[in-house]
C-alpha cells in the first residue's frame, strides 16, 4: 500500500470526497475527523492492512495524516 | 498439565438480572447536547437507549434484585457457599459490598464474601473464580454477581462515556454439575493501559490527581486498539487450549463494548454475524453485567440451547481481559 492509497482510506473512513485530504492534513482542520472518526479510521486502516495494525498503539494518538503515515512508515506498513 | 486446559465440572445453574426503570434514549442526548451528532454516534455505539440507576440506587441494591430473582426458597439461600460481587461502583470504600449482599441476601454465615474490582472482564474472571472454588471442593454452589452504576462517574457533557454506559445487574448460580461444563480459560492483563479508561477520585492516589469528582476518563481510541489486539489472540488461545476450532462454537457472548467494536472483532475472525449475540441497542454497555445479560436474553430468544457450545469474551478496563468456554446446561 502507498502514501496514496492510505489518505484514500482515511477519506472513506470519513466520508470524505477524495482529495480532501493530503499528506500534511491536521484533525484539527476536519470536522468528521474527532474521537468517534478517528476510531472509524483506525478499523478502516487494520481492515486494509489485515490485522497489522492493531499492535501499532501510537497510532491511536495520531492527530494528522502525517502522524499516521510516519507510524506506518516506521512500522514497514507502507512502501 | 498445562494451567487452565481442562474443562471443569461447573455448571451455569441460574442466571437472571434486573435493570433499572429509568430510561435515558438518545433523543434525551440530543436534546441535552445540540452539537452531538447523534446520528453518527448511534452508528459507531449502535446503542439507542441504556437503563440509568435512581438517585440512591446503588450497584449492591440492584445485584441484590438481580439475585432474588434466582432463588424460590430459603433452603436454597442457605446453601450458597460463596457470594462474589464483581463492581466498580461498590457503596463503601470499605466494609465489602459483598458482605453487605451476604445479610440483604439471607445468606449463611458461613457463606464467604468477597469483591472483585474489575470492569468489563470482571464476569469470565468472576466465573474462573467461583467455578475454581466449587471444582477444589471449597463449596458445592454459589453467586456470581455482577453490577454497575458508571452513570454516576459520567458528567452530563461527556460525549465518549454516556451514549455508551447503562447501569445495571446480572445474578448467576454456580453449582457442581455432573459433567465438564465450564472452560477452559484464558485471562490477561495489562496494566500499562491504565491511565485509557479510569475514575481517579475515591482512591488513596486519586485524591491527588482527580482533577473533578467522580469523573470518568476514556481514550477510546487507545482502548479500541488493545480490544483489536488483544480479543482474537484470547480467544485462539481459549481454542488452542481446548483442541477446538472457531466454527465449533455454537454463540459467541462478547462484553457488549459497543458496536465497532464487536463488529471489528466479526470482521477480524470471519465470525458468521448470526453466531455473535448483540442486544446493547437497548440496554448499552453495563460493564462487568453485560455478559450475563446477554446470555439471559440469548436465552430467553433461543439463540442458544442446551449443549450449545458458547465462548465468552471480557475486555476492557485495566487493561483486563478473559475468555472461555461454557456448555450450555439443563438447568440454564
Amino acid at each position: 500500500m502507498n502514501e496514496k492509497q492510505v489518505l484514500t482510506t482515511i477519506e472513506k473512513a470519513l466520508g470524505l470526497p477524495e482529495g480532501k485530504l493530503n499528506g500534511l492534513t491536521q484533525s484539527s482542520e476536519i470536522a468528521e475527523w474527532d474521537s468517534l472518526g478517528h476510531l472509524s479510521i483506525l478499523a478502516a486502516l487494520d481492515r486494509e492492512f489485515n490485522g497489522k495494525v492493531a499492535s501499532i498503539r501510537e497510532l491511536a494518538s495520531a492527530a494528522s495524516v502525517p502522524q499516521i503515515l510516519n507510524q506506518l512508515k516506521q512500522h514497514g506498513l507502507l512502501q | 498439565m498445562t494451567p487452565g486446559v481442562q474443562r471443569m465440572k461447573v455448571s451455569v445453574d441460574k442466571i437472571d438480572y434486573y435493570l433499572p426503570p429509568k430510561i435515558e434514549d438518545n433523543g434525551l442526548l440530543q436534546s441535552e447536547n445540540p452539537d452531538w451528532r447523534m446520528d453518527d454516534i448511534v452508528k459507531k455505539t449502535g446503542i439507542l437507549k441504556r437503563h440509568i440507576c435512581e438517585e440512591g440506587q446503588t450497584a449492591l441494591d440492584m445485584g441484590a434484585l438481580a439475585a432474588d430473582k434466582l432463588f424460590s426458597s430459603p433452603e436454597e439461600r442457605r446453601s450458597i457457599g460463596f457470594l462474589i460481587f464483581v463492581t466498580q461502583s461498590p457503596d463503601y470504600l470499605f466494609p465489602t459490598s459483598a458482605c453487605i449482599l451476604q445479610d440483604r441476601l439471607g445468606l449463611d454465615r458461613k457463606c464467604l464474601a468477597f469483591d472483585v474490582n474489575l470492569g468489563c472482564s470482571g464476569f469470565v474472571d468472576g466465573l474462573a473464580i467461583g467455578a475454581s472454588l466449587i471444582e477444589s471442593g471449597l463449596a458445592e454452589r454459589g453467586l456470581v454477581i455482577c453490577g454497575e452504576t458508571y452513570s454516576r462517574y459520567i458528567q452530563k457533557t461527556d460525549r465518549t462515556c454516556r451514549p455508551i454506559f447503562g447501569d445495571g445487574a446480572a445474578a448467576v448460580l454456580l453449582s457442581r454439575s455432573a459433567k465438564p461444563a465450564l472452560g477452559p480459560f484464558d485471562f490477561g492483563t495489562d496494566g500499562s493501559g491504565y491511565q485509557d479508561l479510569i475514575v481517579k477520585s475515591g482512591g488513596a492516589r486519586g485524591a491527588s490527581e482527580a482533577k473533578a469528582p467522580c469523573s470518568i476518563f476514556m481514550d477510546g481510541a487507545k482502548v479500541f486498539m488493545f480490544t483489536m489486539d488483544a480479543v482474537p489472540k484470547t480467544m485462539q488461545a481459549v481454542l488452542d487450549k481446548a483442541g477446538a476450532k472457531l466454527s465449533d462454537v455454537d454463540q459467541f457472548i462478547f462484553h457488549q463494548a459497543s458496536k465497532l467494536v464487536i463488529e471489528n472483532i466479526i470482521r477480524r475472525l470471519d465470525l458468521p454475524p448470526e453466531k455473535v449475540f448483540l442486544n446493547m441497542q437497548d440496554i448499552g454497555n453495563t460493564v462487568s453485567a453485560s455478559i450475563p445479560i446477554a446470555l439471559k436474553d440469548a436465552s430467553r430468544q433461543k439463540r442458544i440451547k442446551n449443549g450449545d457450545l458458547l465462548m465468552l469474551v471480557g475486555f476492557g478496563v485495566g487493561y483486563s481481559w478473559g475468555s472461555c468456554l461454557l456448555e450450555w446446561g439443563e438447568a440454564s
